[in-house]
């Protein structure tokens, strides 16, 4: 068990960092990445000069894609992972229970009406408490404890009411090339975003991976229902606030940069879970890598497509992800029946 | 009404224009943005009755101030019949069904296609100073447009650099179009329409950058909102590329509209000439 759990890490971890230098090397135009990494790094070196236009292609564009697509992917399966297991719960992820449309409809308030880039950071700030709201809310609505249908249904609400907010939102905005990223935000996209991008992103998900990385006992023994872990010492309402909390922080982070983008956090999870038998803290670390090497995966698929199409990056996830989760429903009417 | 009636009806106000043609239209109603501005550069202080509503914004048209003399209307057929025009100026693809109601009740209606190069912005300027019976004004005012064009060229380099245009949404403007005109008089090498790119476009960052233009133009409307579209024109990679030059904004209001306005873009573009 111990040496099959190492490799399944070795060889996900060996899968990302390969998906991670396969994205260097994929975009509209054929560029030489070895000559222009050499350049790139010459001109770090040197104290002047003028960059290449290929060093600059290299790590302005295609480097904070590759990043953002690692980080941000890896986000999305951890969250999955550590909500299914606080949640005890198959169909929590942050797409299905509200949290990432929450997110994308703080980020939306901030971006469009005066705040987003004056102050670079208020734009994950909006993603965070927006991602913390709609979770809570979920949380209350659905109450402890709940059902997979009561908990699936008040995501269904919150979920509604934010992309309609989020779409009235958008059409008042006074910017006039607003409402068209009604679906950026919906779908999710990775494409055009800089490094500076990357580094708004950063510091809340680091801070929630951080976070999260601890709880992995803790919903170890949730496995075995709320009384138990109780008697074994697990402080379960300080649990919850901590894991609403650094989601909030890592899932707010990234939906503020990427839009919400579908259905990573439920399926990677879930075809990890059997690999590590069913243990939540073992499948934290597979799942964020898991994430990442999809979301990478798909972010090439994406380029892949005829330069100027301009395929969301979510909308890939989500042909995959939604198939998956009718499955998911299919699996679970036949063993309640 | 039998349609006998209404031939003869149709006849007598057919007749009735004609008559007004031959007198010079006297209340002339514009209903597209780019025909205002050429009503308001050629016509006689009388000889407006209404322009469309977007001619007294100062973002978007070069004749604001002159405009807001005038009043506004939105092109809704209702309007325009309670101003009793003798002339309606459209553009060709500006509410076509209305102008195809304004014809039907006899109205004189004269659309002037989108204009895409100097001969276009001569031939609309000719072609509306004679429907208003002014030609003299329109000679003088393609004369003084040539003018300030000749004299642009004298400030032209000998080899010409490479710029673009970039938009929000990654828009630029290849070949007929009027920015590519306006680059190529200023003495800027349209990288755009070199790539082949024809009328306007996305274009992606990757072969922007291959393109290798020397400086970014955008042309913003709606400055001072908020979007990622916009956003995108701050892309670190831009800057960097055109060894940290900014984006140089030229008013829209040059280039919406074919019309001698554009001698105004190709000074602006001509300050940011490499020296």
């Amino acid at each position: 068990m111990q040496e099959n759990e190492k490799l399944l890490i070795l060889s996900l971890g060996a899968a990302v960092i390969f998906l991670f230098f396969v994205s260097l090397f994929i975009g509209s135009n054929p560029v030489p990445v070895f000559q222009a990494a050499r350049e790139a790094f010459s001109l770090s070196l040197s104290a002047d000069g003028k960059p290449s236009i290929i060093a600059i292609i290299l790590t302005e564009i295609r480097l904070p894609r590759a990043l953002i697509g690692a980080f941000a992917g890896a986000t999305l399966g951890l969250c999955g992972a550590v909500m299914q297991g606080l949640l005890r719960n198959p169909l929590a992820s942050p797409g299905l229970i509200g949290s990432s449309s929450g997110a994308a409809l703080g980020a939306v308030i901030l971006l469009y009406f005066g705040l987003g880039y004056d102050h670079i950071y208020a734009l994950p700030l909006g993603g965070i408490l927006g991602a913390l709201g709609a979770t809570v809310v979920v949380y209350f609505l659905a109450g402890r404890g709940a059902g997979t249908l009561t908990l699936i249904l008040a995501g269904v609400a919150i979920n509604s009411l934010s992309l309609a907010l989020i779409s009235l939102l958008l059409n008042l905005a006074p910017s006039p090339f607003a409402v068209k990223e009604i679906v950026l935000w919906m779908m999710g996209s990775i494409a055009n975003r800089s490094m500076n991008d990357f580094l708004i992103m950063l510091p809340g998900v680091l801070v929630g991976w951080i976070i999260l990385a601890g709880t992995g006992r803790a919903l170890d023994a949730l496995t075995l229902g709320e009384e138990t872990a109780h008697t074994m010492g697990i402080d379960l309402v300080r649990l919850r606030w901590r894991i609403f909390l650094a989601v909030a922080l890592a899932l707010g982070s990234v939906v503020s940069i990427t839009g919400s983008i579908g259905f990573i956090g439920l399926v990677v999870p879930h075809l990890l879970r059997p690999l590590v038998g069913y243990q939540p803290r073992k499948l934290l670390l597979l799942s964020a890598l898991g994430g990442a090497a999809l979301l990478l995966t798909a972010d090439i698929c994406v380029r892949l497509f005829p330069a100027g199409s301009d395929i969301k990056v979510g909308v890939l996830t989500s042909l995959v992800g939604a198939p998956f989760f009718l499955y998911l429903i299919i699996k679970g009417r036949k063993y309640e029946s | 009404m039998n349609s006998a009636q209404r031939l003869l009806i149709l006849l007598l106000c057919w007749l009735l224009s004609v008559a007004a043609v031959a007198a010079a239209p006297q209340r002339v109603v514009s209903i597209n943005l780019c025909t205002d501005q050429l009503l308001l550069m050629l016509a006689g202080p009388d000889q407006i009755s209404s322009i469309s509503h977007l001619a007294i914004e100062p973002e978007s048209s070069f004749m604001a101030e002159q405009a807001s003399r005038y009043p506004v209307n939105h092109s809704k057929a209702e309007e325009l019949l309670a101003l009793k025009p003798d002339l309606i100026v459209a553009g060709q693809y500006s509410a076509s069904r209305m102008v195809r109601l304004m014809k039907e009740l006899g109205y004189r209606v004269e659309t002037f296609p989108i204009v895409n190069d100097l001969e276009g912005i001569r031939a609309a300027i000719s072609r509306m100073a004679a429907l208003l019976g002014k030609p003299k004004r329109g000679k003088q005012l393609i004369a003084q447009m040539q003018q300030r064009l000749a004299a642009a060229r004298l400030n032209r380099p000998k080899v010409k650099p490479g710029a673009a245009i970039y938009q929000p949404n990654g828009y630029t403007s290849g070949s007929n179009t009027l920015q590519d005109v306006a680059l190529t008089l200023a003495g800027w090498k349209n990288v755009a329409a070199t790539m082949g790119i024809d009328g306007y476009s996305t274009i992606d960052l990757e072969s922007l950058l291959l393109a290798r233009p020397q400086q970014l133009f955008s042309s913003a409307y709606a400055p001072g909102t908020q979007s990622r579209a916009q956003q995108q024109l701050n892309h670190p990679a831009l800057k960097r590329s055109t060894q940290g030059r900014e984006i140089v904004n030229i008013d829209y209001r040059y280039w919406i509209c074919g019309g001698p306005m554009i001698t105004e873009a190709v000074d602006q573009l001509q300050k940011s000439l490499p020296r």
